[in-house]
């Protein structure tokens, strides 16, 4: 099974419009669906907050694709695993080291607790995130049905 | 032929050493396959390991924003390149290839 049938298998999605979010919410929101699903604890957001603040958005790439997370075994990771947010509105994520604004449409928060399930998971993110119209296609996603059909129509070579 | 990376150790570093460091690990390993390079090592670790062993390293890799934790690494010989996009391997060959570790 592929990331993204994962996701929605374990209900770790979320769709936003985003309208006046900050970014700090927008992270705690993507979070919710985890907690709900036993990967992540309440406060699991609060540590990616602190290092986004700490370093800056360098877990915002190319493509408004934020992947929110910390490092592995964190406190508050309960099991490995991503959470899926869309959101209608670009989330502010304000400026990288030169400058360039930082926005995200597109959310992949992780989880980890098994380092081999966690680098099959970022593998497959990779490829998804060089996946343009399959990240086009997610980003307009407002249902899970969605996810599975952006998935099936856009599948990566690997 | 012998590359001139052969043998090296490369080592890929990010803040948490769970993220894009092994985005940058899986883009490093595929320029690697498509030259034919066999390194000696290819890790990645998090800055605040990465920063202390990355003396022991012929090149390492970090996101932009983290190149002022490895200020005065180069003086140790080691190749330190920092990469805009971490899982763009095109990215990463045009650095190596600019620097002349390509062959």
């Amino acid at each position: 099974m592929g990331v993204l049938e994962k996701i929605v298998e374990t209900g770790n999605y979320s769709f936003i419009d985003g309208e006046g979010v900050t970014w700090q919410e927008a992270v705690r929101l993507s979070t919710l669906p985890m907690i709900k699903s036993g990967t992540v604890s309440e406060d699991y957001y609060k540590q990616i907050v602190a290092c986004i603040e700490k370093y800056g958005p360098y877990v915002v790439f190319e493509h408004n694709i934020a992947m929110p997370h910390t490092q592995e075994n964190a406190t508050g990771a309960l099991k490995t695993g991503i959470g899926f947010m869309a959101s209608k509105k670009l989330i502010d994520f304000g400026e990288d080291e030169d400058g360039e604004k930082k926005e995200a449409n597109v959310f992949f928060t992780l989880s980890s607790t098994n380092p081999d399930e966690h680098l099959d998971n970022i593998s497959q993110l990779t490829e998804i995130f060089l996946n343009d119209p399959l990240i086009d296609a997610l980003a307009k996603a407002t249902s899970p049905e969605d996810i599975l059909e952006a998935a099936k129509k856009y599948p990566c070579e690997e | 032929m012998a590359k001139k990376l052969d043998n090296k150790k490369i080592l890929a570093c990010c803040a948490n050493g769970a993220g894009s460091s092994l985005m940058m690990e899986n883009a490093i390993k595929k320029v690697l396959t498509r030259n034919g390079i066999k390194v000696a090592e290819l890790r990645h670790a998090p800055i605040s390991e990465g920063k202390t062993a990355s003396r022991n390293y012929d090149v390492v890799f970090c996101a932009k924003t983290f190149v002022n934790t490895f200020e005065g690494v180069e003086a140790s010989g080691t190749v330190l390149i920092p990469l805009k996009n971490v899982m763009s391997d095109k990215e990463i060959e045009a650095a190596l290839a600019e620097r002349g570790l390509l062959d």
